[in-house]
Parts: structure tokens; sequence; C-alpha cells
């Protein structure tokens, strides 16, 4: 069944350029991806596949699509998004059709639907597929942009939020509630979810205190999560490695931690410390923690406190673990922070302090003389510069949706509760984080790191090593580990999740 | 703008489409076919040598998709360590029997010690075992990472599983109705204490504490209460509640405090109920 469509003409230019510069499409997605106009080459997070590929392909474009740059800013975020999100990896999901809609939906160009025969494979190769190419990418598109509105719609509230139309907004977000009334569906529509909530609590300004049931669930949540997916493991572990390299011989570390977690991380260390010292017949050095943390941290606080206390004891190790306010250090810098001569500090970041305070404090590291300043970005905060934000909600929904596919790939088909959970107790309060912190624009922590003068370490082997051997270890298939300069990126399919990297002022 | 992490498209001509071979284990690791490795070397002769090429750019050069820094890292180590035992070789008398015995460690030795005295006979035997201290180093470290790795996620699913019930345990603790019981009874002092201190605030008061109270309470319980005292409050226009209402109220109070206890235990609750009642009617 052949379904009329207009826009035969736009398609011969496009032709020639498909042929040379690029892959074979995974699946009719990518031929959506390929033809859509993007007028801005330069965006903000280019992830490495969308930006080679669409630098071949507007480097020969420019002729055709000139036309396009009349269209929506949203367009090329929509069509990234879309890109990125995987919907291309499976092609096993090219849906079959029953009926064929061949309405189009009037924000996209006619451009959009120009998709098989633009493309440079050669007639047969289409014909072998059991389906009508032409009139699939047309219902694909469509059915596509219904189940996916809500992306635009929660990109148009963002948009309101900039624009401080709040009214509007909370237009839009109603709508929305309608739209995702829960957190179920796919990835990317549960990520949406919990920023549309993100959104409306901005609104509302309503804040949430946890209770003792919330971090049993959460420290429930992050035990699985640790045991089904490599993104804690090679967190803390990489982390753990850079400190120990740089401490090592110390008979005082101490360690300035400014997102604690539940201390997990620090259990590991301090058995690796008992370890090492116990080969070397030495005597353990002591460890000190400072952790600096959120005012409602009162629960997990005395828990992690009783339960490091214990671990230290049963290694023989002599240990104590002070909390620090963030308003506090917000207020005072290292000054709140209590630190003894002779001793080896380490400093361990990571987004969320940025996102709370800012990157200023940076600028007094050098005061303190850490021998190292380890970043960990568990966040997806790939950027440099300060993005729009619109931008980051686009890019938290992009990272949040691969993060929750990539517990999914660890699902083994039967209860995906434990998945939800996750989301609930440790996705879901970042995702309001950092909808928060982008709202007051927080400056990107790459640009500060310079400016305090901290220079890049490059991880050695032992952490590539580690790395790698995690990774044979993990069940789950798809993910990876490369280095980008000098941090070294856990990925999922080639999506960055985890990047870690070390630091010397 | 960060340089591609892995997979770039295609670069090859058309039709072209470098694919990458893997083996079937169950994971699944490259194998560098002919093809493959002719492309490698282009593109390292490409860099200027296999010196000046680094696995970035090698692989922005090949542009394979699928092609890891970590597949260019050790292959590029390998061709260099290959390339390195036969540096000399032009220079010497030797021939592609060297070539193939500094690829083979194992071998190299015995094969060198039958080598003649050229100077470079000393220079191949140090490279061969250089070479397979290096292999041997890299094994070894490779075992003893997976070994401290072991220990580390020992150490650390250990610690989450205290932690996780010392958190269970502190939740059933304070999930104890003495919970429930501590709030309820605070709630009722303070409605003693401000129907004590100012008679002409009682009306707000009162009404704010029941609303607080509402919301702490079930709501069946509050609702009815709530409704009594803003009965009370409205008819009588701000003059002081009269003792009927008060008395009805305190005995609303007193009839609803049954639920609040799981236990039974009630003589606390109640004597700040009376205390509230006599006040009340003490206040009319």
């Amino acid at each position: 069944m052949k379904v009329p469509f207009t826009t035969q003409t736009h398609q011969s230019p496009n032709a020639k350029v498909r042929t040379t510069s690029f892959n074979e499409p995974k699946s009719v997605l990518d031929l959506v991806r390929c033809s859509s106009p993007s007028p801005a080459v330069n965006k903000p997070t280019p992830k490495s596949e969308v930006s080679a590929l669409s630098e071949s392909l507007f480097q020969s474009d420019d002729g055709s699509l000139h036309s396009e740059d009349q269209i929506l800013n949203n367009l090329e975020d929509w069509d990234s998004l879309m890109r990125e999100l995987g919907l291309h990896d499976d092609s096993a999901r090219i849906p079959q059709f029953n009926h064929l809609d061949s309405q189009l939906l009037p924000e996209f160009p006619p451009s959009h639907s120009v998709v098989p025969t633009d493309f440079s494979l050669s007639s047969d190769q289409f014909h072998n597929h059991n389906f009508n190419s032409v009139a699939l990418c047309n219902d694909f598109h469509h059915m596509n942009n219904d189940d996916f509105h809500f992306v635009d719609d929660l990109i148009r509230a963002a948009d309101c939020f900039e624009s401080n139309e709040l009214q509007l907004a909370g237009v839009i977000l109603e709508r929305l509630n309608h739209q995702l009334p829960s957190p179920t569906g796919k990835a990317l529509q549960r990520a949406a979810f919990y920023f549309k909530e993100a959104l409306l609590s901005l609104l509302t300004g309503s804040t949430r205190s946890t209770r003792s049931s919330e971090v049993v669930q959460a420290i429930k949540a992050y035990k699985n999560f640790a045991n089904v997916s490599p993104i804690i493991m090679f967190s803390t572990f990489t982390a753990n490695q850079a400190i120990l390299e740089a401490v090592d011989g110390s008979m005082l570390i101490h360690v300035v931690d400014f997102d604690i977690g539940f201390g997990g991380q620090w259990a590991s260390f301090m058995r690796e410390v008992a370890d090492r010292a116990e080969s070397r017949r030495v005597n353990s050095p002591s460890l000190r923690i400072t952790a600096v943390v959120p005012e409602e941290y009162g629960i997990e606080s005395r828990l992690i406190r009783d339960n490091l206390n214990q671990f230290a004891c049963d290694l023989k190790i002599g240990f104590e673990i002070e909390f620090v306010l963030v308003q506090t250090f917000e207020f005072l810098s290292f000054k709140a922070i209590r630190f003894i001569n002779g001793e080896k500090t380490a400093v361990l970041l990571s987004p969320s302090i940025f996102q709370r305070i800012g990157a200023g404090f940076l600028n007094d590291l050098r005061q303190i003389s850490p021998h190292v300043v380890v970043l960990v970005d568990a966040e997806g905060m790939n950027d440099s510069g300060t993005p729009s934000f619109r931008r980051s909600v686009i890019d938290g929904l992009e990272f949040y949706s691969t993060v929750m596919e990539s517990l999914e790939a660890a699902s083994v088909g039967g209860g995906d509760d434990w998945i939800r959970r996750i989301e609930i107790f440790l996705l879901r309060p970042k995702i309001f984080a950092a909808v928060e912190a982008a709202r007051r624009r927080a400056p990107s922590w790459r640009e500060a790191f310079a400016a305090a003068g901290l220079r890049a370490v490059v991880l050695s082997q032992f952490a590539d090593f580690q790395a790698e051997c995690l990774l044979s270890e993990v069940q789950v298939r798809g993910f990876d580990v490369a280095k980008r300069q000098a941090e070294m990126v856990l990925c999922w399919q080639q999506r960055a999740l985890v990047a870690t990297s070390a630091w010397r002022c | 703008m960060y340089s591609a992490i892995h997979s770039l498209p295609l670069d090859g001509g058309v039709g072209v489409d470098a694919c990458l071979v893997m083996t079937s284990d169950p994971k699944p690791r490259l194998r560098w076919t002919s093809e493959l490795h002719e492309r490698f070397v282009d593109a390292v002769t490409q860099l200027g040598g296999p010196d000046k090429a680094t696995p970035k750019t090698l692989m922005r050069t090949m542009g394979v998709k699928g092609l890891t820094l970590y597949h260019l890292k050790s292959h590029l180590q390998k061709y260099r360590l290959g390339k390195q035992s036969c540096k000399e070789l032009p220079d010497s008398s030797k021939d592609a029997s060297c070539i193939a015995e500094s690829q083979d460690t194992c071998s190299s030795i015995s094969s060198s010690a039958r080598i003649g005295h050229d100077l470079n006979d000393g220079y191949q035997v140090t490279e061969a075992l250089r070479v397979q201290m290096e292999v041997q180093r890299r094994l070894h470290d490779q075992l003893e990472v997976q070994r401290r790795l072991q220990l580390r996620i020992e150490a650390q699913s250990k610690y989450l599983q205290s932690i996780l019930e010392k958190a269970c345990k502190a939740l059933d603790d304070h999930a104890a109705a003495t919970a429930g019981l501590e709030a309820a009874k605070e709630e009722l002092s303070d409605l003693a204490i401000k129907v004590s201190n100012d008679f002409n605030e009682m009306v707000p008061s009162l009404s704010e504490i029941t609303a607080s109270l509402e919301n702490k309470n079930a709501s069946n319980l509050a609702t009815r209460f709530g409704d009594c005292s803003v009965d009370s409050c409205l008819t009588s226009n701000g003059s002081p509640i009269s003792p009927m209402g008060a008395a009805s109220q305190a005995a609303a109070l007193k009839k609803r405090s049954r639920p609040f206890f799981v236990n039974g235990d009630s003589v606390p609750l109640e004597s700040s109920v009376r205390q509230v009642e006599w006040m009340m009617t003490n206040i009319g």
C-alpha cells in the first residue's frame, strides 16, 4: 500500500550526500534523523556518533537545507534527543503496522517524510524488507510524534521557565500530567515523568525531606543498583584508586567527601588501606573523613557514622568521621573543615556540590594543598559553558533515560519493580536537584577547574585494568570504558554515563 | 567539543563497509583480520609512523565503527614492539628469520643465541627479553588488579548489607506506636497550654490546633471535632466559648482519644484531657 507523499522534490541533493557520508541505518529512525534539518551545527553537547554524523552530513548539505533555517529551535533538540535515545539501537523495534496513516504532523517540515528514497541504499535492499518503507516511515514518524509528544511539551515548559512565563508553564505541565500520569512505559517516558515532576516542584516550591522508611528503601535500591550495574562500582573504585595512589605511604589520610552517598566507598577504601599496610608489614594509617552533607541528611549521617566506625574497628584502622553542613561550607569554604598538619588530603567532588553552591570554592583549594582532587561526574554534566535551562532539561532527559535503559538491560525480564525503586529513590532526587540547579544556572565545573589552576592527571594503568576487569565481570552487555582527554568514561552503548578524572593543584 | 569516544562513521568509498569481525566467544573479542590490519598500517603510515601515531588519531583516521581506543592501544603497542625489534635489522645482515623470531618471544631467546656475533645480537636478545617481561608483567598486573577488585567489591557489599540491616532495625524501632503516641500527647499539651494562656485568643487558636490535629490524625477522627470547634466558635461570635461548647469539645477530644492508642495505654492522655476540661469549664 503506497502512501502518497508530496515531497519528492527534496530528495536529490540529499541523495548524493548520503552515499558517502554515513553508515547503514540501523533502523527507520536513522532515516528520520538523517533527513532532519539542523542548521546549527555547533550544538553544545555533541555526542560522538551524532556529531560526526551531523558534521559529515551538513558539510555537504548546505545547499538544500538552508530553507529549513526557519524551523523552530526545538526541532533540532527534538532530533538530537530522538537520535541519542537509543531509539535506533534495536531494529527489531520497528513496529509492524496494521493500518496506514499518512497524516503528517504540522510541526515537522515535509522533508522529514522524505526518507527511503533519500537513502543511499540500493532499491533492492529496500525491497528486501517486508514492508513498504515509505509508508512505514510515515507511519513510524507519526507514531513517533504521538508517543513522544510529551517531550515536546516538556521542552516548551522548560522554555516557559526560562522566559519566566510561569503561568503558561503551569498550564503545559498540567497537560503533561495527563500524558505522563505515572512513571511507566519506556525509559524516555519515565525520565520525562520525573522531569515533569521536577518542573512542577519548581512551581510549587515543595521540598522533600527524607523519612527513615525512605532511607531504608534508598539503601536497598542502592544495593541493587550496585549489584546489577557497573555504574556505582566504576565510580567508586576508579576514584578510590586515584586517591590511594595519591596518599599512599602516608600515616594520616584525610578525605574531604562532598557526596558521600551511603559511605560504601570508604569501606572499600579502608579495606584496601589495611591490606596494603599488612602486606608491607607496617602499621595501618589512620583515616579521617570529612563529609559535607545537606541539612536533611541527618538519618543517613548517623547510619554512615555508625557503620563506618564499625567497619574501621573490625579492620583495626584508626578512623574518624565528621559531618559538615553544606550551608556552613557555603559560608566558610574550607575554613569550615578541620585540617591537621602532616596529613595527606584528598578531595572527592561530584556535580551535586556545584549544583548546590556553585564552583567558587575551588579557588580555595590551593590553600589546603590537597594531594589529589577527584571528580566523579555521574550526572551527565559534560558541558563546558553554561547551558540554557532548556538545554539542561533536554540533556538531563537524555542522560537519565540512558541510565534507565542501561538498567533495563540488566533486567532478567521478571520483576522490574527493583528498577522502579532505583528510579524513585536514587534517580528521582538527582533529577530534582539537577533541575533546580539548572534553574539557578550553575556554571560549568570545567571552567571553574581551569580557573582554579587545577591540572588534570592521567589515571594509572591500574585504574585502566580495573575498569576493564569490572566490565568483564558485569553481566550486562553494552558497557564500555573509554578515555576522553584525561578522564575515564564509562559508557553504555557509546553514551557517556560516568566520567572520572583526577586533578592536582 | 570532545573528540569522539568511540565509533566514528565510515568514511570508506562507495559501497565499502569495514565491519569489525568479532569472535564468537561469549564475550566477543575483536579479531584483527588482515583487511583491518592493512587499514591500520595505512593509517599509521599516514600519521607518520608507529611512534607518531596515537590510538586517538588512529581511530579518527581509520574511521572504523566499533573500534575503541582500547583495541587500538593494544594493537599499536604490539605493532610498535614488533617494529622496534626489527628496527636494527636493515643495518645488519640479518634475514627474515630474525623478524619472525622477534614476534615470537618464546623462541626468540634460543634463536637469538644461534645468531652470529653482530653488534645487534645483544640488542636483539635484550629486546626479546624486554618484550617477554613486558607481557608477563602485564599479565601479572592484570591478575593483581582482578584480585584486588574482588576484595574491594566484597568490602563494599559487606558494608552495604550491614548498613541496610542497621537502617531497617532503626526503622522498626522508630515505627513503634510510641512515636504516634508522643506526637498526640504533645498536641494535647499544646492545646491545654494555649487554652490557659490567653482567653481571647482561644477562638482562633483552637481552630488552629484542630486544624493541625486534623492533619496529623485520621481524617474521620478530626473532621467532626474540627466542625465542632468551628461551629461553636462561630456561634459564640468571639465571646468565650460556652462551657457547654467547651465541655462538648473536651468530651469529643476524650472520645476521640481512643484511636490514638494501640496499646490501650491512655492514662497520660486522659490526664491532659481532664486538664483541658477543667480549664475550659473554668473559663466560662
